[in-house]
């Protein structure tokens, strides 16, 4: 057999369990998409906030919550984390990616606090997962079911949400925060709660994949952000984001196609340790891009970010 | 009603370069009533309508609207009486949003939002109808994202997004100095239009002296933190360019090139 039919072959025999797992980790990219250009705040506690929502749901369930309540927890706990990076970029007038820095390093500490250990498994547990009728708990199927419904009707609530009189105003502070501020917002109240509900995805994100994977590990946060962001530009180029329809969609559909890409070129043979330069130098392209098709000279100024 | 009561504010207090921005500066302003706030650069305009909307927080002294003391209040709740266009296109909408949205959150500035659906057919209508007044075709292009608009256009909206639900007070921060003179004077016109048919209480800084001698019902002159002249009455009808430019301190041939 040649080279392309066994990359073909595993490729295509991996794509229930890729698509399993995007769909968990897509809402770490929402998570990342929501600060970034609903908020214009970009923010780099998801890398915290995924394991602690991990963390969380592991000793839950080892405490013999239900699947639910342990991802309630999870979500609360990544609420309050993005909560956190919030106000110290507004009260002490730190930057958003230093902030966001702060309180990802010292999530580390909390996280293996939480776990008392650096590794716990929840094998065994009931999960979330096992609940699908007609489906043996465990499998990509149940998996895809599961996580696919939560994906929806995240997807379904965020739009509705972001099209009320309380939504249009947090995208006003994103997009003019001295304008949303002479039009009656509070400004605070605002990036503290998108932050908030942006960590609390990414720690959902962190609490489906302990209960995909049957532990939770300290260490699972590593990469995430970069991957997410590669996520986001891959779902934005493809759906676009002139509309907050096609902004919402550009995570779940970045997801997707992403770590499908990525299946694919480890299905092609590529290293594993090689993953994170190669996601890196295509997150690097894709913001040079626009630089690059201006050709020399200074890169002109793009969006405005919070600082 | 528009009160600033002995409002004192110093930037770089006990540094070389101390400088008193506003010096216990009282104004009154009934309610319905149009002034114009002149003077030189560093005289203390800025500083007076940071200090109304509360950007800038008084060392000293009290604001007052219709009588509710809100020196205390931060600028998103002083924002529910008063509304304000900035000198910057930019400043006063939001770029990313569409007109539709960005007369929305005018519309909710004194009002709690809800998490009910922000645009709705009627809504969208009477958008419509109020945009229709500045005679821009912006009532056509609801959908259309501000960033889109020219700095005419976005300054015209951002006028009719102040006036929208009839603040206590109305501040013009120098809001055609940005533009061109034949919008400047298309906007000009839209602002006495509304200003005078809804009865606002306004107060108005600008550099250009014909707009304070042809607009408002007094001239308000500034001068190192305080109010150095007052023009009101048949007197404000008769004053010319040249008695403006005679109170200066500071004289310089641009004030007279700029009218």
């Amino acid at each position: 057999m040649g080279f392309i039919e066994t990359t073909l072959s595993s490729f295509v025999s991996l794509i229930p369990v890729t698509l399993a797992q995007s769909l968990i980790l897509s809402f770490v990219v929402l998570g990342i998409m929501i600060p970034f250009r609903m908020l214009s705040f970009p923010d780099l506690t998801s890398e915290g906030a995924f394991p602690l929502g991990g963390s969380v749901c592991g000793v839950m369930l080892v405490a013999g919550a239900s699947p639910v309540a342990a991802i309630a927890a999870a979500i609360l706990a990544g609420f309050v984390a993005g909560c956190c990076t919030a106000f110290i970029h507004l009260r002490f007038r730190i930057h958003t990616l230093l902030a966001g820095i702060l309180v990802m390093t010292m999530l580390y500490s909390v996280n293996l606090r939480i776990m008392g250990r650096s590794n716990l498994s929840v094998f065994g547990n009931p999960t979330v997962f096992d609940w699908v009728p007609g489906l043996q708990g465990g499998f990509p199927a149940s998996k895809i079911v599961v996580a696919g419904i939560v994906v929806l009707a995240v997807f379904a609530l965020l739009y509705f949400y972001f099209k009320t009189e309380k939504g249009t105003a947090m995208r006003a502070v994103g997009s003019n925060p001295d304008m949303a501020e002479a039009q009656g917002i509070n400004v605070w109240a605002a990036t503290i709660g998108g932050i908030g509900l942006a960590g609390a995805f990414s720690a959902t994100g962190g609490a489906l994949m302990v209960q995909s994977q049957g532990f939770a590990d300290v260490n699972m946060g590593i990469g995430v952000l970069i991957n997410g962001l590669a996520a986001l530009m891959i779902g934005e180029a493809i759906t676009g984001k002139q509309t907050v329809l096609r902004q919402l969609l550009a995570p779940f559909v970045g997801a997707i196609v992403y770590y499908q890409l990525v299946s694919l070129c480890l299905a092609a043979g590529m290293p594993p340790p090689d993953l994170k330069l190669a996601t890196g130098l295509f997150v690097l392209t894709m913001l040079a891009l626009p630089s690059l098709r201006r050709g020399r000279g200074p890169a002109a100024a793009r969006e405005t970010f919070r600082e | 009603m528009l009160e600033v009561r002995s409002a004192r504010k110093v930037f770089y207090r006990g540094q070389p370069d101390e400088k008193v921005a506003l010096d216990n500066l009282n104004l009154t302003l009934a309610t319905g009533e149009f002034g114009v706030v002149i003077g030189s650069n560093g005289a203390g305009k800025s500083s007076m309508l940071n200090a109304i909307s509360g950007s800038l927080v008084l060392d000293s002294g009290k604001i007052l609207i219709n009588g509710a003391d809100v020196t205390a209040m931060p600028v998103h709740k002083r924002a529910a009486r008063l509304a304000r266009v900035f000198q910057d296109p930019m400043r006063g909408t939001a770029a990313s949003m569409t007109v539709a949205e960005n007369m929305l959150l005018a519309e909710l500035r004194a009002k709690s939002r809800t998490f009910r659906p922000g645009l709705n057919a009627v809504r969208l209508a009477e958008y419509r109808e109020r945009l229709s007044v500045l005679g821009l075709g912006l009532e056509n292009r609801l959908d259309t994202k501000v960033e889109l608009l020219s700095g005419g256009q976005r300054q015209s909206l951002s006028l009719i997004m102040a006036v929208s639900d009839r603040p206590d007070v109305l501040l013009l921060d120098e809001h055609t100095a940005a533009l061109d003179p034949r919008t400047a004077d298309i906007v000009m016109q839209a602002t006495i239009r509304t200003v005078s048919s809804l009865k606002l209480t306004t107060l108005m800084v600008t550099h250009n002296m014909q707009h304070a001698v042809d607009f408002g019902d007094r001239v308000i002159m500034l001068d190192a933190g305080k109010v150095k002249l007052e023009i009101a009455g048949e007197e404000k009808k008769n004053v010319t360019v040249v008695d403006l430019i005679g109170h200066f301190s500071v004289k310089t041939d641009r004030m007279l090139l700029a009218s």
